[in-house]
């Protein structure tokens, strides 16, 4: 079943926040990655699972956003979900230019978040039908 | 040409004298030639020779010659008509040798040749000019006579050998004291002395006629009791010398030897007719035998008289001197004015003076002014003040500090003329003057004039006099030291008078003895303050003490503050404190210091320093109300970051609830995972309340309110704040803390302040510098000297040169959108806590902010 293979991963700085998310998205039925920094997330490599991220934009080290343009620049398109404390619309048009599915400000209601997570894997589907490329060659 | 002059002015009075010399030679020749007993040569009295004595021992020997001379005429015309030529001459050879070979005798051993008043004198005269003289005169003379005139030898050698010894014993003397002493004794002797001489005189008189002149024969006192003629002499005669001396002596001797003669040679009273040689002979050494030793009890009685009266001179001059310096003793400064007066006064009439004067000498040494003077009635005061320089000999001998005496002739070359004639018109005869010494110091002199008769000065008189200098000295150093104090004072007084600070002095026990002006009408205007209007003789300590048990503010620590300052444990106090009662609005300060005398005591004053606490009131209040506009505006440009800062905790809160909802939908519940969701809600509900504690704190407007507390938490508390603030701006801050608490007093809000402002200011020039990976490194230790040192560094641009100082300056900024406001508010908060704050460029790159403050001595909160 590729639905059980699929992986929600989560980076964000705050312990609290990574708790939380793994237990509401545990409980809605996905299977939930959640990693501190960007640097911790590269670090497993993998890209490619079916599945979307959930990133905080502000954190110390690389910032989501960084991460973003890293992934997009090397051709991993897995689909985005920003979450910020400290957002504003310049950088939420610019998330969302650069290809994010969507951009969510702290704190958020756990279903807004679950219709966005629902929205990315529909994506991150139709990519993945459209290219029927292997793409774990690519490095990043 | 003085000479000359002197010269010419001097031969009017020799050859006046001389003039009277021969004159006197004639008469007494022809006073001779009366008392003359035939047939010898010789007379019986020889007057000539005594005159020629006592011209010589009354005139200098360089103008014996011309005397001698003098006498030549005299001779001549008296005896030409008696005698053949060659005997005159060699009778006036004989007479003058006599006489001289008297002067030069008498001249030799006697110590005052025209003085016949000690035994000194007396044997010296009769020795040389009595004995000796006629002694060996008397040979030339009879050899001369024999030789010419051929009388027996030893006839003429002794009728002529004593009838000089007679002469010279009874008339040198005489003519010697009547023109020596005589005038003066006229002027100056007392009535009831001159009574006593008119009586002797006449009982003297009296007596020799009723003996010589006119003896009633057998008419004795005694009824037939022959009693010799001279019983009835004698006592006159010693009468005469106990009273009167050696002068009264041979005066009332010569009477009665020239009355005695001139009877016996007229055939008169009780000497047998016809006189024989022996008889004259038997009067000659009669009277020559008494006259000896009536001279010497005479000069014997004279000269213990002198003494005496030289002894209780000395006696009342001791005891005038020890009034003197008794009446100076602690004697008033006001008062010595008319103390010197007074006994210039005694002194001068003490020692029969026509003035004494006190000179003072002026600060230059130019001025000689006569201060206090005092003059006998009649006599001009002189003038009051002298330029000294008209005096060069005056000033040097008052400088060399020893006593001098200005004669007549001195005064006349030292004066300029009209000096002269205003100082008793050049009457002053003598002048001794004692300079005024005291402290090695030349204040004046002391000037004695003599001006109506030649004075001399003793040497006792001197020292005495000295003595009374030196008590005169004392006691105008110490008029000048008192009046100088009392300058002083009266300085001290004005100054005291001129405050506008009231000020009392307190002795070592509290009791005011002083207060100025200000003071008095502090107490009595307003009653404004606690501790004015504590009046003169109070006890300060003991008022103080009251109002404290009264319950006064303050009092307690200005009783510790004075009780300290007087026992000397500190030295000064000072105190500021409200008013009370009616003046609660206004402000005073307390001030004391130490008096520094021997007997202690302190200076206590209080000043209304209402406007200047009120402006400094205004100043704290202006600075807090800055500091918290600051405060408020660094919140607001953090507010995004704070935003963020809360939200991480909400989101936690928010997802970790929203999960344990879909937790409670499932049957059964994983309680467990529940119970650890609910607490991790509770654990991000607490961060977010610190977060908004942090910041209630910061925005607080609040009064200062002192603490001890520890820095280091301090600075991790705002650290945290500003977290999330340099997580947006990219910035790291890293905390390099000492390990040990850092415990200050002071104000928490206003020392976050500080670390907010100079953490603020260090992410804002790192965010202008622009170059990533920026880090700030907050470091704190404790120093050496009991200090707390913190500093902030950061990786910015760095302060350029010169600016180092005025970045502390109000509204200097380098950001376009600063106020320029937090560093100085940081510089004023940390000056106000005690410490400095300062900045310096670090080697690399960036620049440190540093502060350092005391280090609480009580001990962590």
């Amino acid at each position: 079943m590729t639905e059980s293979r699929t992986t929600v991963v989560v980076v964000d700085d705050d312990a609290s926040v990574r708790r939380g998310l793994e237990r509401l998205l545990g409980c809605a039925g996905y299977n939930v990655e959640s990693f501190a920094s960007a640097r911790d997330f590269l670090a497993r490599g993998d890209y490619d699972r079916p599945g979307c991220l959930v990133l905080d934009v502000r954190m110390p080290g690389q910032s989501g956003l960084d991460l973003h343009r890293v992934l997009v620049e090397s051709h991993h398109d897995i689909p985005v979900i920003f979450i910020t404390g400290h957002g504003d619309i310049p950088m939420a048009v610019r998330a969302m230019k650069a290809g994010a599915v969507d951009f969510l400000p702290k704190p958020f209601d756990a279903q807004a978040l679950l219709d966005a997570i629902e929205r990315a894997l529909v994506k991150d589907r139709q990519r993945r039908r459209v290219t029927d490329r292997p793409i774990n060659d690519r490095s990043v | 040409m003085v000479t000359a002059m002197k010269r010419r002015a001097d031969a009017g009075p020799i050859l006046a004298t001389a003039l009277l010399v021969c004159a006197a030679y004639y008469v007494g020749a022809n006073v001779g030639f009366i008392l003359r007993f035939p047939p010898a040569t010789p007379s019986l009295l020889w007057p000539p020779n005594s005159i020629l004595t006592a011209t010589l021992l009354l005139s200098a020997p360089r103008r014996w010659g011309i005397y001698l001379l003098a006498a030549l005429p005299a001779h001549l015309v008296a005896e030409l008509g008696v005698f053949p030529f060659p005997l005159v001459l060699s009778l006036f050879v004989t007479n003058c040798s006599e006489a001289l070979l008297a002067a030069i005798c008498v001249r030799r051993f006697s110590d005052a040749p025209t003085h016949f008043d000690t035994l000194r004198r007396v044997v010296a005269f009769i020795v040389g000019a009595v004995l000796v003289a006629p002694f060996v005169s008397s040979f030339v003379d009879a050899a001369a006579v024999t030789a010419l005139r051929d009388e027996p030898y030893w006839f003429v050698w002794r009728t002529r050998f004593f009838s000089n010894v007679l002469t010279e014993l009874t008339l040198v003397p005489a003519i010697v004291v009547l023109i020596t002493g005589a005038p003066a004794w006229i002027r100056r002797a007392p009535l009831r002395n001159k009574a006593e001489a008119v009586l002797l005189t006449a009982g003297l008189l009296g007596s020799l006629v009723a003996v010589f002149v006119e003896p009633q024969a057998g008419a004795y006192p005694i009824p037939g009791v022959p009693v010799p003629p001279l019983t009835f002499i004698v006592p006159f005669i010693l009468w005469a010398a106990l009273r009167f001396g050696s002068s009264g002596a041979s005066l009332s001797m010569l009477a009665s030897v020239l009355v005695a003669i001139w009877a016996a040679t007229h055939g008169r009273g009780s000497f047998p007719v016809p006189l024989r040689a022996e008889s004259v002979l038997a009067l000659q050494i009669v009277v020559s035998i008494l006259a000896i030793p009536l001279m010497y009890l005479a000069a014997l009685i004279e000269e213990r008289r002198r003494a005496e009266k030289a002894l209780s001179e000395r006696l009342r001059f001791e005891e005038l001197l020890s009034r003197l310096s008794g009446a100076f003793v602690h004697l008033p400064s006001a008062e010595m004015d008319e103390s010197f007066r007074t006994w210039l006064r005694r002194l001068g009439e003490f020692l029969g003076l026509e003035r004494a004067a006190l000179l003072r000498l002026s600060e230059d040494n130019e001025l000689l002014t006569v201060s206090h003077c005092w003059v006998a009635p009649g006599i001009d005061p002189g003038p009051r003040s002298i330029v000294i320089r008209s005096f060069p000999e005056t000033v040097e001998r008052l400088f060399s500090e020893q006593p001098f005496v200005l004669p007549r002739t001195e005064n006349h070359r030292d004066e300029p003329p009209k000096d002269e004639d205003a100082r008793g018109q050049g009457r002053v005869s003598s002048q001794l003057t004692i300079p005024l010494v005291a402290g090695g110091r030349v204040l004046g002199g002391l000037a004695f004039d003599a001006l109506a008769a030649d004075r001399a000065w003793p040497e006792e008189e001197v020292q005495w006099l000295r003595l009374v200098a030196e008590v005169f000295a004392s006691a105008l150093a110490r008029k000048e030291t008192v009046d100088a104090l009392g300058a002083s004072e009266l300085m001290k007084s004005a100054i005291l008078a001129s405050l506008s600070n009231g000020v009392a002095v307190v002795d070592r026990d509290g009791r005011v003895i002083a207060v100025n002006e200000s003071w008095t009408r502090f107490g009595r205007e307003s009653n404004a303050t606690t501790y004015a209007g504590i009046g003169m003789g109070a006890n300060y300590l003991e008022t103080c003490r009251q109002r404290a048990r009264q319950g006064t503010p303050h009092a307690w620590d200005a009783l510790a503050g004075i009780e300290a300052v007087l026992d000397g444990s500190m030295t000064g106090f000072a105190l500021e404190y409200s008013g009370s009662g009616p003046t609660t609005d206004r402000w005073f300060a307390m001030s004391v210091v130490p008096l520094n005398r021997p007997e202690g005591g302190a200076v206590v004053s209080h000043t209304d320093v209402t406007e200047r606490k009120r402006a400094e009131l205004e100043l704290q209040r202006s600075r807090q109300e800055l500091a918290h506009f600051t405060r408020v505006s660094t919140m607001g440009e953090l507010s995004a970051s704070l935003a963020h800062e809360l939200s991480q905790p909400l989101t936690g809160i928010l997802t970790n609830a929203q999960a344990a909802q879909r937790f409670l939908d499932v049957t059964p519940p994983d309680l467990g995972e529940l119970r650890t969701i609910v607490s991790d809600i509770i654990s991000d509900d607490k961060r977010a309340g610190e977060v908004i504690q942090r910041l209630r704190d910061l925005l607080r407007k609040d009064v200062p309110h002192q603490l001890v507390l520890d820095l280091n938490a301090l600075i991790r508390d705002v650290a945290r704040l500003l977290s999330s603030d340099a997580l947006i701006r990219n910035v790291t801050i890293t905390l390099d803390l000492d390990p040990r608490p850092l415990t200050v007093t002071g104000d928490r809000v206003q020392l976050q302040q500080v670390v907010l402002n100079l953490l603020v200011n260090a992410m804002e020039a790192m965010a202008d510098g622009a170059e990533g990976d920026g880090s700030i490194v907050v470091r704190t230790q404790y120093t050496d000297v009991e200090a707390v040192h913190v500093a902030v560094q950061d990786a910015g641009p760095g302060l350029r040169e010169g600016t180092h100082d005025l970045v502390f300056e109000p509204f200097y900024t380098t950001k376009p959108a600063g106020m320029g406001m937090g560093l100085s508010i940081a510089k004023s908060l940390i000056e106000a806590h005690g410490g400095v704050i300062w900045a310096a460029n670090n080697p690399g790159r960036g620049v440190t902010f540093h502060f350092a403050m005391p280090v609480s001595i009580k001990g962590s909160e």
